[in-house]
């Protein structure tokens, strides 16, 4: 009389296999589930009970207790719905025991028996796929999203009567709608072409793409400083499969179901600055949701207005700028959200926007505006620009296709010096790496000295210019950095804002 | 601890500086209350009595007359002559009354202040000839460069720079004077317990040991709006010579040099770009009559002094190829690596690499995301 089916739950961005046990003794009627659930977990005894009733089964008069192991985690959502259904048809012999033998079972069930989607299923079945089980049994309307993962068996439920007998063999298994055909982005219509000049923060906007460093623009309004950042997106190279999936994976554990398949762009978010703590690094009560670095993850983080963001928000930011994960800890829970993201923020350098030594704000004002941004922040920003409105005829640049070619070939080279490494990118090069993955030999190593003492570099500053330059011959496809790369890299981290 | 060559004080003196002391009794106030009563003792007894709000009276506007009864009431209750004297004597700070033989502003101004005060290590810095340089707080590397090798040029011949010791040009007034180990004299608004802008706190330190801070504030009195501008007009009182290093249209600087004409003192100001908004204040100045400054020596001209042979400029090899390019590029002007680019042609790399190389040998600077011909 006692049944076990395999289903799962979400954690943080992460599925967790959760086994179902269901034992049904006789005794008074009763109906208990142990094991961690939240609330919608422990509601889906009603769901089950009118559920299996509707599908014109029987429901067992009996003592039924459910048992969600491992017991430690918390079990979230309706998703189980349909795993403890399924236990309690084998637990009373309604159906056989080996039909779910190697299957996981996901679903949310509706009280007249339908089974209905469940948010992170390319997440669940993902980590499923991980834990060896081979086969899954998803909602219909979720089924092509499960079919993204490769090497799991998918087979979709609409019906808890029906699923009941397709498992039996008495009917056939139902086929499944296409994923939704991606809309148009509308990032799509927008060019770095179309940017006129700004020779100075296109290059800098293209090391950024190139070697995932963080970016800062700074200048008055109207320079094209949010123009050129969102045009960050139309020159990253695709993700490969593997970070297609991650990306993907995480979107779907958010909320987002996928479009016509994996993510075949890295993600560009950018949240408003009235953002707070948990909506940017993630958090909230209860159950930890992932913030918007997470979902930046493997692509860019724009915040436009850095200065009018609250400063919490833009503290909390530094550890996962740094450790590119971000733990959140709660009492029952402790997670990690990926933050593999990188930063690209404007800001204007004073409140009248014009900048020394045009500025007409007192110094009193200006040191006030520059104290938003606390220096530990200004700091991790590999590239800093200032970026003033172009002379007037200014010639339109290259088009993002042109420049995407040659990030790409920078990813390339880099992916080829760091392939043993547990780094693919220059600006996550540790620092003790770096007189070993980027050598200065005679001129480049006199430039770096010399930037070093006349800027007055700190040991971390010069190991970021010494990065970027790695990027900047990256993208002149040279083997040796150059002097000129090291002066560039150098002239690109201004004392903005 | 009394400082060298210092006067004994006098009643008169601590009373003075007692009086200086009250917030909300400044410059004309004292003087009003001294002539009034004849010397600071006296004018402090009547303050301490309550008996000079007749006196005060004229001093206060439609607007402000309702202030005078609270503030006489404090003034009478706050005024200290016990605590001013003691911290005078522990302090080592000279005080000299108007009228007296030592008083440092030889002849007699309007608006002369009552009293003087002064602590530093190098009293002798007021027997030397005085020159002014002043400026405006958010000046450009240009002008800040102007002036630190200007205070350099006049203390090597000798000379003691005069400034307030505010952000910019002042301080870098007071810096190459510093640099150049000469004499230096910052004249505050504030009390000389009270160091500001905070910023420049080791600049005080310094000041001290090169010179003198001075102040006609008594202890205590924080930065206060209005007293600024009335204490440029000691600037331009001390100085000789008053220079406007770069001031904007509507800043103290042009107030100090009003002053300095207003006192008959030769006004020199830097003349500047059009461009440079730091240079609209010395550019109406010229025009109004002040005399452009674009050699150093000038100033010690006017002072009657011969200017020594020029210090040699540091030897440095004229660029050629790219770096002559760039340089003919500024034009003399500041220009942001986008301008060169664009003016000269060059990649991006090349001209940082350019910039860089005529960094190092001192043709330019690179500062505020602009390339500084210097």
């Amino acid at each position: 009389m006692l049944a076990s089916v395999v289903s799962a739950t979400l954690l943080g961005v992460e599925g967790h296999l959760v086994t179902v046990e269901v034992h049904v003794s006789p005794g008074l009627p009763s109906y208990t589930v142990v094991g961690l659930p939240d609330t919608a977990v422990r509601e889906s005894r009603e769901r089950v009970r009118a559920a299996v009733l509707s599908s014109g089964l029987v429901f067992p008069q009996h003592r039924i207790t459910v048992n969600l192991a491992p017991g430690a985690v918390r079990k979230h959502g309706a998703g189980l719905d349909l795993a403890v259904a399924l236990g309690i048809l084998v637990a009373t012999d309604a159906l056989p025991a080996d039909v779910l033998e190697g299957t996981a079972v996901l679903g949310e069930l509706g009280l007249d028996g339908t089974v209905r989607g469940v948010p992170g299923m390319l997440a669940l079945v993902d980590s499923l796929a991980r834990r060896g089980v081979e086969r899954v049994i998803v909602p219909a309307s979720d089924a092509a999203e499960a079919a993204l993962v490769h090497g799991v068996h998918v087979r979709a439920a609409e019906h808890l009567g029906a699923l009941r007998d397709c498992c039996k063999g008495e009917a056939p298994w139902p086929d499944w709608d296409p994923l939704p055909a991606p809309r148009p982005d509308e990032d799509d219509d927008v060019d770095l072409g179309e940017v006129r000049g700004l020779p100075w923060a296109r290059r800098a906007l293209e090391a950024a793409a190139a070697g995932g460093h963080h970016l800062l623009f700074s200048g008055p309004p109207g320079a094209g400083k949010t123009m050129l950042a969102r045009r960050l997106a139309t020159i990253l190279p695709a993700p490969d499969p593997a970070e297609a999936l991650e990306v993907t994976r995480i979107h779907s554990a958010a909320g987002h179901a996928p479009v016509g398949g994996l993510a075949r762009r890295r993600p560009f978010r950018a949240p408003h600055h009235t953002a707070s703590v948990p909506a940017l690094v993630g958090g909230g009560s209860g159950r930890p949701t992932p913030g918007e670095v997470t979902l930046a993850h493997r692509g860019a983080l724009f915040l436009d207005e850095l200065g009018e963001f609250h400063p919490g928000a833009l503290d909390a930011l530094r550890q996962p700028l740094e450790e590119r994960a971000v733990r959140i800890a709660r009492q029952a829970v402790s997670v990690t959200f990926p933050a593999d993201f990188q930063l690209v923020a404007c800001t204007n350098p004073c409140p009248c926007g014009l900048g020394p030594p045009w500025c007409g704000c007192s110094e009193l004002q200006r040191a006030r505006y520059r104290r938003r941004l606390s220096a530990p922040l200004l700091d991790r920003f590999d590239l800093r620009v200032a970026v003033r409105p172009p002379e007037p005829g200014a010639p339109t640049g290259e088009s993002s296709a042109v420049v995407r070619e040659r990030v790409a070939a920078a990813f390339a080279r880099q992916a080829d010096r760091y392939r043993h490494r547990a780094w693919c990118r220059n600006a996550h090069v540790p620092a003790g790496a770096l007189s070993e993955m980027v050598p200065l030999h005679g001129d480049a190593a006199e430039a770096w000295l010399t930037e070093c003492d006349v800027r007055r570099l700190t040991g971390r500053g010069a190991a970021r210019v010494r990065r970027v330059a790695r990027t900047l011959a990256d993208l002149d496809d040279v083997a040796e950095v150059a002097a000129a790369h090291v002066a560039l890299a150098s002239m690109l981290r201004e004392d903005v804002p | 601890m009394s400082a060298p060559g210092r006067a004994a004080l006098r009643d008169d003196h601590v009373a003075a500086v007692a009086l200086a002391g009250l917030d909300s009794l400044g410059a004309r106030r004292l003087r009003v209350l001294v002539d009034h009563f004849g010397t600071p003792s006296r004018a402090l007894r009547a303050v301490e009595q309550r008996r000079a709000r007749a006196v005060l009276a004229t001093t206060f506007g439609p607007n402000h007359r309702h202030l005078l009864d609270p503030l006489c009431a404090r003034w009478a209750a706050e005024v200290d002559v016990g605590t001013t004297g003691a911290l005078l004597e522990a302090r080592g700070a000279h005080v000299w009354l108007d009228g007296e033989p030592e008083f440092p502003i030889g002849e007699p101004v309007p608006e002369l202040p009552v009293c003087l005060l002064a602590e530093g290590d190098r009293p002798a810095a007021l027997h030397a000839p005085r020159v002014a340089i002043v400026g405006t707080r958010s000046a450009t590397p240009h002008g800040l460069a102007d002036a630190r090798e200007l205070a350099g040029t006049l203390v090597d011949a000798g000379v003691t720079v005069v400034s307030g010791l505010a952000l910019g040009i002042d301080g870098a007034a007071h810096a190459g004077a510093v640099a150049a180990g000469g004499c230096t004299v910052g004249v505050v608004a504030t009390g000389l317990d009270v160091e500001y802008p905070r910023r420049h706190r080791t600049l005080y330190r310094d000041v001290r040991a090169h010179g003198l801070v001075l102040g006609e504030t008594g202890y205590g009195i924080g930065p206060v709006p209005w007293r600024f501008p009335v204490r440029n007009r000691i600037i331009a009182a001390l100085a000789d010579i008053v220079v406007v290093v770069e001031a904007t249209l509507t800043g103290g600087a042009r107030i100090t040099a009003e002053h300095a004409v207003r006192y008959d003192r030769a006004v020199f100001a830097v003349p500047g770009s059009r461009r440079n908004a730091a240079s609209a204040g010395t550019n109406a100045l010229i025009a109004d009559g002040a005399y452009p400054l674009t050699e150093w020596s000038d100033v010690l001209v006017a002072l009657g002094m011969t200017p020594g042979s020029r210090r040699a400029a540091p030897a440095r090899v004229a660029p050629e190829g790219d770096g002559r390019r760039v340089l003919d590029a500024l034009g003399g002007e500041p220009a942001s690596p986008e301008q060169l680019a664009s003016r000269t042609g060059l990649g991006p790399e090349v001209v940082a690499l350019t910039v860089a190389v005529l960094e190092r040998t001192g043709w330019v600077t690179w500062s505020q995301g602009l390339v500084w011909p210097q």
